[in-house]
């Protein structure tokens, strides 16, 4: 086997549950600032830990991970450029930092949503995974219902949401079957959020 | 070179979408062109036989030879042709039908890629790219959806985001059952003993499907989208993409005969349906907001659809294939009167802000009205013809149920006769006294989609036999 391909497998089996909360870390930072700019930043770094994750589902196929983070920097691209239209469009939203309206609630949500989903990888261990990526599958999809369920009017925090769950989905479904095939659409259906997700942030405010 | 019939009919649609998309300045050329390829890709499916090979210049194509990518499979099936031919003219109609609404739209490339993955859709075999082709047409669904409708005075409207956001949520929290039922399925394959897993297959396959069908609990998206979105659009929506749902569970039901034969189907079924109804004739009836009734119509029909499966019988397949072709109709006429009423409230559906509209736009409020009298089930339409006849199926078990069903359609006709006792009330200057001239070709629609309707309401048997035919080919109620 190629060394370097060994050492990145030993390398993302060190570091994946790191990663694993890394990823609920950013998501967190998304849940609780309501600012484009520093949402924008924690949503690159939630997908360099995807990325970090997807080394152990793909670990002789290396590349497929580097493609799974360049699809995700290319949506958090076309959601920044979206974010700042739609802030220079709405009066009042160009601050660079602000916390969310509700931020005690937010925050005693997150850490119950954090104490579940840790709880459920300890109690059910998600067939076919491993224990670290199980647990990333089950904190991503807990931001996903958070996200969801905000009350903020920008679609860009549900559109994350969706990006969340179908990286949870995609890291549960590829650790089965790395097929090609379902990693591409799944890479088409990505973006499709993103792209979708940046029209809706522009085209309401811009009618 | 010889193409197989899915390279060529996913190919041609999407490459024409791929030109159309260029082309939005010349509205009718995108409308027609697009009505030509869905016509053109109908009649292929319609007429060529599956076995046989025809030319096409330099190349020959073959309907009925598989395609296979990295291993997998797509293949035109018999049972598959109705169902294709049933998007493509529907798609085709309601091409015709934007054609005067959305100029300039993204409607007419997005649709035909719409069109072309529903399609692929339907004839792939396995159940997780299925999934995955749906959740792409969902999404591309939502650009032309949400796109600002301008006026013939330049004033810009709609562009609200929660009904395409809400859609792509719900399409998107189906995917992971579906896509775990395939993992099952195969597991189950190597493991047959294990029953546990088409349980838990049963369970998260249904679950999927009552999200992609809004059913009750998760119907709020029917409703917003139908008030969100742009009304052409929630039209393609409710019939291409819903009917491409209802097919595809259809051929499930009929590949996995276990899901149709679990002891709990035809309670699930008829409750599910029968709570659909319920809720929808509650939620019709009360409604202020034109789109919502589209909506809550749209819960109540699909109800009705599951009500007719859970009978277990052939004729109640029939029934849902009849109440599955009856929709475009009413669902069209409906989107003609709400686009011209929503154009008089300047964005706004409310029948508050319409006080009287019927005396400025009469054809737009008939076409309204006759759209939601045909989608709730009464005459004379075929929508009618298909609840009637689920009525009598279902008086034959339980005359509760039969009562619950005509409540839920009785429900929508309330929300209806509500509305149109404002819109006919006096004009107190909300509205324009006086509309400027109806488009012709508008007026000329109008009046063939409600000549067809009554038509068909008339002789419903033009559609029913068709129908009865489609259910014979399904085999699973008569195991």
């Amino acid at each position: 086997m190629n060394p370097f391909v060994v050492w990145l497998e030993s390398f993302s089996r060190f570091v994946s549950l790191p990663a694993a909360w890394g990823i609920f870390v950013a998501g967190a930072v998304i849940y609780v600032i309501n600012a484009w700019r520093i949402r924008f930043l924690a949503l690159v770094v939630q997908y360099l830990f995807i990325g970090v994750l997807f080394t152990r589902v793909f670990d002789t196929r290396p590349e497929m991970a580097i493609m799974k983070i360049t699809v995700g920097w290319l949506i958090c691209g076309a959601l920044l450029v979206s974010a700042r239209y739609r802030s220079q469009a709405l009066p009042g939203s160009r601050q660079l930092v602000r916390w969310a309206a509700n931020l005690p609630f937010r925050v005693l949500i997150l850490a119950a949503g954090t104490v579940i989903a840790w709880l459920a990888s300890q109690r059910f261990a998600l067939p076919f995974v491993s224990a670290d990526l199980g647990l990333a599958c089950l904190l991503l999809t807990v931001l996903a219902i958070l996200f969801f369920g905000t009350e903020e009017a920008d679609p860009g925090v549900v559109g994350v949401g969706i990006l969340n769950l179908l990286a949870a989905l995609d890291i549960f479904y590829s650790a089965q079957d790395p097929g090609l095939l379902v990693t591409g659409l799944l890479v088409v259906v990505n973006l499709l959020v993103g792209l979708a997700t940046s029209y809706l942030m522009v085209t309401e405010v811009a009618t | 070179m010889t193409l197989s019939g899915p390279v060529f009919i996913v190919g041609v649609l999407m490459a024409v979408a791929g030109i159309l998309q260029v082309l939005r300045r010349w509205t009718g050329l995108m409308a027609w062109a697009s009505v030509a390829v869905t016509g053109a890709v109908g009649a292929l499916i319609a007429l060529v036989p599956l076995d046989q090979t025809f030319t096409l210049g330099p190349l020959s194509v073959a309907p009925g030879e598989p395609f296979v990518l990295l291993g997998r499979v797509v293949v035109i099936d018999a049972v598959d042709r109705l169902p294709l031919m049933f998007i493509c003219f529907t798609a085709l109609g309601l091409f015709i039908v934007a054609w005067r609404l959305l100029p300039h739209s993204n409607f007419y490339p997005a649709g035909l890629a719409i069109v072309a993955l529903l399609a692929g859709a339907l004839m792939v075999q396995q159940v997780v790219y299925a999934a995955l082709l749906v959740e792409m047409a969902v999404i591309l669904g939502i650009f032309p959806l949400h796109e600002p409708v301008i006026g013939p005075d330049g004033s810009r409207y709609g562009g609200q985001a929660r009904g395409g956001l809400q859609y792509m949520t719900y399409a998107t929290l189906a995917l992971p059952g579906l896509m775990i039922t395939q993992l099952l399925l195969e597991q189950f394959a190597i493991f047959p003993s294990d029953l546990g897993l088409l349980q838990s297959a049963t369970i998260l396959l249904g679950l999927s499907f009552a999200m992609l069908l809004g059913a009750v609990p998760f119907q709020s998206w029917l409703s917003t989208v139908a008030t969100d979105g742009s009304p052409p659009v929630v039209t393609f929506l409710f019939t291409v993409t819903l009917g491409t749902v209802w097919f595809l569970l259809l051929a499930y039901l009929e590949a996995y005969s276990w899901l149709s034969d679990q002891a709990a189907f035809s309670s699930l079924f008829t409750v599910v349906g029968l709570l659909m109804m319920v809720v929808g004739g509650v939620l019709a009836a009360s409604q202020r907001k034109l789109g919502r009734i589209v909506g809550y119509a749209t819960l109540v029909d699909n109800g009705a659809m599951f009500v007719a499966l859970g009978t277990h019988q052939t004729a109640g397949l029939a029934l849902t294939a009849v109440m599955l072709a009856a929709r475009p109709f009413s669902l069209a006429l409906m989107t003609l009167g709400l686009d011209g009423m929503r154009r008089l409230g300047q964005g706004d559906d409310h029948v508050d802000r319409l006080v009287g509209a019927a005396w400025t736009a009469p054809w737009r409020t008939l076409a309204f009205m006759v759209g939601g009298v045909a989608m709730a089930g009464f005459p004379l339409s075929l929508g009618f013809s298909a609840r009637w006849g689920l009525y009598r199926l279902l008086t034959q078990t339980n005359l509760f149920q039969a009562i619950l069903a005509l409540g839920g359609s009785a429900g929508v006709m309330m929300g209806l006769v509500s509305t149109m006792r404002v819109l006919l009330a006096a004009n107190r200057g909300q509205v324009p006294a006086k509309q400027s001239t109806e488009d012709p070709i508008v007026l000329v629609l109008i009046i063939a989609l409600i000549g067809a309707t009554l038509v068909l309401g008339v002789f419903p048997q033009l559609v029913s036999q068709l129908a009865l035919q489609m259910a014979q080919e399904f085999t699973f109620f008569a195991q």
